[in-house]
This record gives structure tokens, sequence and C-alpha cells, in this order.
């Protein structure tokens, strides 16, 4: 037992955390916009968990122009989704 | 444990809206269903039925057709983007989205292809491959944007390939078979749809 609650990432203790990766899992790049919408959160606080989990390289931040509007997605790297998958396992794992 | 058994459901239902389009609404389908036998029964009562009760040259019976075919597919068109855009709102979605332009894209291939090809053979004369030929194509986008939204799309769009290579096959019956391609697959559908993900919410 409890070598499964260590396998639970601490990264992954937050919601938005948690929801920012499962999206990001399923779909190949996503907009800061498209997840703000998603999410349903505000500007300020999606930016400072997308920065954490830039910080611990499970996504990367692609910026471009758009015309002439700043656009910032994201995407997931191979650490995150083993990672991600790992937190998903433990949690299976200990729901049985 | 229940916070365990919440985060995973949590993640399930983002990963399933991230990469689905489930705006689409049931009743947009029954609509359009009633839309294509009104347009298909005009066109058989005022013009297939008896030719000769009208005096209208070929190029104007085509163009009549065309129109009444364009007029079908403005007013599903308006009406499913109209009840899907009320849909999206409710659940607070807007209705446009990365999503959205990947489902349109994915469907737009087919159809329009298939629209191309229809046109041509209508312009033919060809009433049997232009009707077949709508139905096939038409099942054939339809399963193609299926990847991105609900299942009954899957299936609906391998109905309207069958219901259209039967139409190849019968001939004589293919205004019948398009009245049923057209209209009451969708209505089936389109009613199934509701019941399933519109009304429970």
């Amino acid at each position: 037992m409890k070598d499964i609650i260590t396998k639970l990432n601490k990264a992954f203790e937050s919601r938005i955390r948690l929801a920012i990766m499962s999206v990001l899992s399923v779909n190949d790049a996503v907009s800061f916009n498209y997840l703000k919408e998603l999410l349903e959160v505000t500007d300020g606080n999606l930016a400072s968990h997308l920065k954490a989990l830039e910080n611990m390289n499970y996504i990367t931040a692609i910026k471009q122009f758009i015309g002439r509007k700043p656009n910032t997605s994201y995407q997931i790297t191979t650490l995150g989704r083993l990672s991600f998958q790992e937190h998903l396992n433990a949690l299976e794992t200990l729901i049985k | 444990m229940n916070t365990q058994q919440d985060d995973l459901k949590m993640i399930r239902e983002m990963m399933e809206k991230s990469s689905k389009f489930l705006s689409l609404s049931g009743l947009s389908g029954v609509i359009a269903g009633v839309t294509a036998i009104l347009g298909a029964g005009f066109a058989y009562f005022y013009l297939l039925r008896n030719p000769a009760m009208t005096n209208y040259t070929r190029m104007q019976e085509i163009m009549i057709l065309l129109a009444d075919a364009s007029l079908v597919l403005i007013i599903s068109l308006g009406v499913a983007i109209f009840l899907s855009k009320k849909k999206a709102a409710k659940t607070g979605q807007r209705l446009f989205n990365a999503m959205t332009l990947k489902v349109v894209y994915h469907f737009a291939v087919p159809l329009i292809t298939g629209g191309l090809f229809a046109l041509i053979f209508l312009f033919r004369g060809d009433l049997q491959i232009v009707i077949s030929s709508t139905l096939i194509f038409y099942g054939l986008a339809l399963v193609n944007a299926s990847k991105f939204t609900y299942n009954e799309i899957h299936y609906l769009g391998i109905t309207e390939i069958l219901v259209g290579l039967l139409a190849v096959l019968l001939p004589h019956n293919n205004l019948i078979l398009w009245t049923i391609g057209f209209g009451f697959c969708h209505i089936f559908y389109g009613t199934l749809m509701h019941f399933k993900y519109d009304r429970k919410k």
C-alpha cells in the first residue's frame, strides 16, 4: 500500500495540472485559449500551473505569432507522458 | 478513496471533452431528415412523376432540382449550426474552437468531392448517379468525421453508404432510397442522439 502511494506523483496533486495533462495526452498541441475554455480557469491560474509543469519538463511551450497576435500552444513531453501514465496506473490500483 | 475516483472521472472527461466535438445536436438531425423528405417530395410530385405535366426544358429541370437540393442543404446546415451553438452555450463552450475546425475539415473533404462529382453528373442529366453518389460520399464524410464525435455518426455514415450502394443496384427505386437515406435515417439517428445525449442534461 505504501508503495503505491509513493508512486502517486506530487506534481499532479492539483486538479488543474491533472486536467492539463489529460488534455495534452490525447491532443497533439493545444493552445492556451483552448485550454482555458476547457478548464474554465482564469488566465493567471492556468499560466502558473503551465509554468510549473514546464519547469518539470512535463510539457513544452511553443510560441508563435498568428498574424500579429502571440499564440502559445503546449505539447506533452515523453517524460510527461510517462509520469502521467505512472500516476494513472497508481490511481487505478488504489481504487481496486 | 473518493478523491482518486473523482480524479479518474475528471481525467476521462477532460480527455473526451478535449478530443471530441460533442456539441452536435440530435434534433438538428431530425429537422434535416424532415427537410430532405419535403425536398424529395417536391422533386417527385412536381417534376419526376410526370415530366409531361410541366413544359420545362431539360436545363430548367436541372436548375430546379439543383435549387431544391441546395435549399435542403442550406436549411439543414443552418438549423444544425443554430442548434449546436445553443447546445454549446448550455455547456459553457463556444461552438467554433480548434476541435470544431478539425471536424468540419474532415467532414468537408469527402463531402465537397462528392458534391462536385454529383454536380457534373447532374448537368449530364444522369440522375441515378447523382442520387447514389450523394448518398455514398455523404456516408464517407460522416464516417471520416465520426472519429471526432459521437459513435452514432459512424453508424449513420455506414448506413448512408449501404443505402447509396443499394441505389446503384436498384436504379428504379433510387428516389425512394434517397428519401430513406437522407430522410428517415437522419430522423432515426437524430432521435436516438437526442434522447441519449441531449435530454439527460
